[in-house]
């Protein structure tokens, strides 16, 4: 240490030997482990000095200072003083040392950090960015290989990447995870005493991964090449394991944000779907009140209704709600409307019953490949005879309200499409006179709940409806719709709300 | 929701408690896949306290039922209170499920499978 300082200072040095030789000394030399370090003059033999210091650093001695052939206990105060910033100039020396070898390795991380940035920039899948991890790891740690490991804490399941190939195996490597989860800190594997030293592998540096504020993911480092592993290496895969893991962390904040967006781009999807599949206007039909209404929930659930007025046949409608939300349900939807619709065109005489029947035979195998039923209801008008026909494949609620009576809740008497092989329903007649009310709802309508969590339900469903029945189609379905939001107010709508007025005129 | 299982010989029963909803149905319906499992699937869901039943949950049981049959065994329910058992009047869910007033006679019907 005292060396390098003297190198470095030599002419500040050789300014004080000038002043002791100037003041009568024969020669000042400077001296460490009894070696001497430099002399003015340069070349001469050096007896015992007269006056001498010693140079101090951290209470250890490190050099002298010797004065020849002059003495004066006055001047050996300056040469104590002069020992003093010798000895401080030491200090300074090895502090500074020490810095730039910090300065160094931080420069070593930045640079490591930065070629690890620009090789994982652009992987936006797990297994890749950990391969490409793995990958770097080994060629900045200067190892044989090296393994990331992630774990979902849910489930406990965990993927394990690899470069250049598997040398650990995964048990070992959980074995390990559970090793420094209550610690935090990295560990040091000495493998030549295990079974994996037959393969030639010596040592492993293990090294927690924070994401997420929980230790759910690790690096390893697998045989340092040239030789063990130390300190640099230790705060190198620290590095590695910080920048590891907050690109592991922001992979994941991105594939859940991509989930998102995806389920949010599902859900406009299939509420486009069912809005566009409902009929846009009520058709004329003579002797009938005529009102539709939907409003879909934000995730959108299965409902529908339909008009069809094939030619030289009865007006035929249908309420329906297919279970389950979301896309699936929306795609389930257009295909029972879009069967049904055909059942009601096409077949020859097209009852409710029959087309029913003829529905489920055609979409059974379908509901049952995607788990997944309908229920459905369907009317047909007969103006000669004012009568109702309607077959109920488990839907409700249906809501009879007469002219002169009180409402009733029309029960179905089949199971929905898709529960059962064959259909139940079976054809019912209801006489249609002037005034009389028939609502044909979804669940969404008596299942909408409210702050206190209690369902709109049958009962209250009936009452509005009684109290609204003499007024047209339209104001019954307005005024259902105000009555539920009212129920519900503050609460998010959770299941579409779809219903079909039918009034007799 | 509460899902606790056990078995009446072969006969697997499950004890439902709480709200059947779209939020609780994903848990009942990973429970009931893995009774899947046993040839024929004899499957009893007990609802007594079961408060309430939302279309998700049909769909739950319906696809466990039809999965069932597939497979030569039944779901069947049991102890269906008001308003659980309305809903299952309305939607006439109770003209496809086999319906017995209690667990032990819901799983005592079964014929016991050939070993």
């Amino acid at each position: 240490m005292l060396a390098a300082v003297v190198a470095a200072q030599r002419g500040q040095f050789m300014a004080i030997a000038k002043a002791w030789l100037a003041a009568g000394a024969t020669a000042f030399s400077i001296w460490a482990d009894n070696t001497k370090l430099a002399s003015w003059p340069k070349d001469i033999n050096l007896d015992q000095p007269e006056m001498r210091a010693t140079i101090e650093m951290n209470g250890a001695d490190i050099g002298e200072l010797h004065v020849h052939g002059y003495n004066n206990p006055a001047s050996q105060t300056i040469l104590n003083a002069e020992a003093g910033l010798v000895s401080r100039l030491a200090r300074m020396e090895k502090e500074i040392k020490g810095m730039t070898a910090r300065l160094i390795d931080t420069q070593d991380q930045l640079l490591a950090v930065y070629d690890l940035t620009e090789a994982t920039r652009n992987h936006i899948d797990m297994s890749d960015l950990l391969r490409q991890l793995a990958f770097k790891t080994t060629q900045l740690g200067g190892t044989e290989g090296a393994f990331f490991l992630i774990q979902n804490p849910q489930n406990g399941s965990s993927r394990i990447e690899h470069f250049p190939h598997p040398l650990i195996d995964d048990e070992y490597i959980h074995h390990c995870l559970s090793r420094v989860r209550d610690s935090g800190q990295e560990i040091l594997i000495n493998l030549r005493d295990t079974d994996y030293a037959k393969v030639g592998l010596q040592n492993l540096l293990f090294v927690p991964i924070r994401v997420q504020d929980e230790i759910n993911a690790a690096l390893g480092l697998i045989n340092k090449r040239d030789g063990d592993f130390l300190s640099p290496d230790t705060k190198l895969a620290r590095v590695i394991a910080a920048h590891a893991g907050s690109r592991i962390e922001h992979l994941m904040l991105y594939q859940e944000s991509l989930e998102q967006t995806k389920l949010q781009v599902e859900a406009d999807l299939a509420q486009r779907v069912q809005l566009n599949l409902l009929p846009k206007s009520s058709p004329n039909i003579k002797g009938l009140d005529l009102w539709a209404g939907s409003r879909p929930a934000s995730q959108v659930g299965g409902d529908f209704y339909d008009f069809v007025s094939p030619q030289d046949r009865p007006f035929t409608f249908a309420v329906g709600d297919v279970s389950g939300k979301g896309m699936p349900a929306a795609l389930l939807m257009a295909m029972t409307r879009t069967v049904m619709r055909t059942k009601i065109n096409i077949s020859p005489n097209p009852t409710p019953e029959l087309i029913l029947r003829n529905c489920n035979a055609e979409l059974y195998d379908d509901f049952t490949e995607v788990s997944m039923f309908a229920t459905a209801f369907i009317g047909q008008y007969h103006p000669q005879k004012r009568l109702l026909l309607y077959a109920n494949a488990g839907h409700s609620p249906v809501i009879y309200c007469p002219t002169d009576g009180d409402p009733i809740l029309l029960e179905a008497d089949g199971t929905a499409l898709g529960v059962l092989p064959v259909s139940l329903a079976e054809d019912q007649c209801l006489t249609f006179k002037k005034g009389d009310v028939l609502v044909v709802a979804t669940d969404g309508f008596n299942e909408a709940n409210n702050s206190d969590d209690d369902l709109f339900g049958y009962s209250r469903l009936m009452r509005v409806v009684k109290h609204l029945s003499n007024k047209s189609a339209k104001r019954i379905v307005e005024g259902l719709y105000e009555a539920i939001s009212n129920f519900s107010v503050g609460q998010p709508q959770s299941d579409d709300q779809t219903l079909v007025v039918i009034k007799g005129m | 929701m509460e899902i606790k299982s056990h078995f009446h010989g072969q006969v697997a029963i499950i004890n439902l408690a709480g709200r059947f909803d779209a939020y609780s149905a994903p848990q009942v319906s990973d429970h009931l896949e893995k009774l899947l499992n046993q040839t024929p699937p004899q499957i009893v869901v007990n609802l007594e306290e079961v408060v309430f039943v939302d279309s998700t949950a049909l769909a739950t049981l319906v696809q466990a039922m039809k999965r069932c049959r597939q497979l030569e065994g039944d779901l069947r329910l049991a102890h269906l209170k008001q308003p659980v058992r309305m809903i299952f009047e309305l939607t006439r869910l109770d003209r496809a499920f086999e319906i017995f007033p209690d667990e032990t006679e819901a799983a005592d019907a079964f014929q016991p499978a050939e070993a």
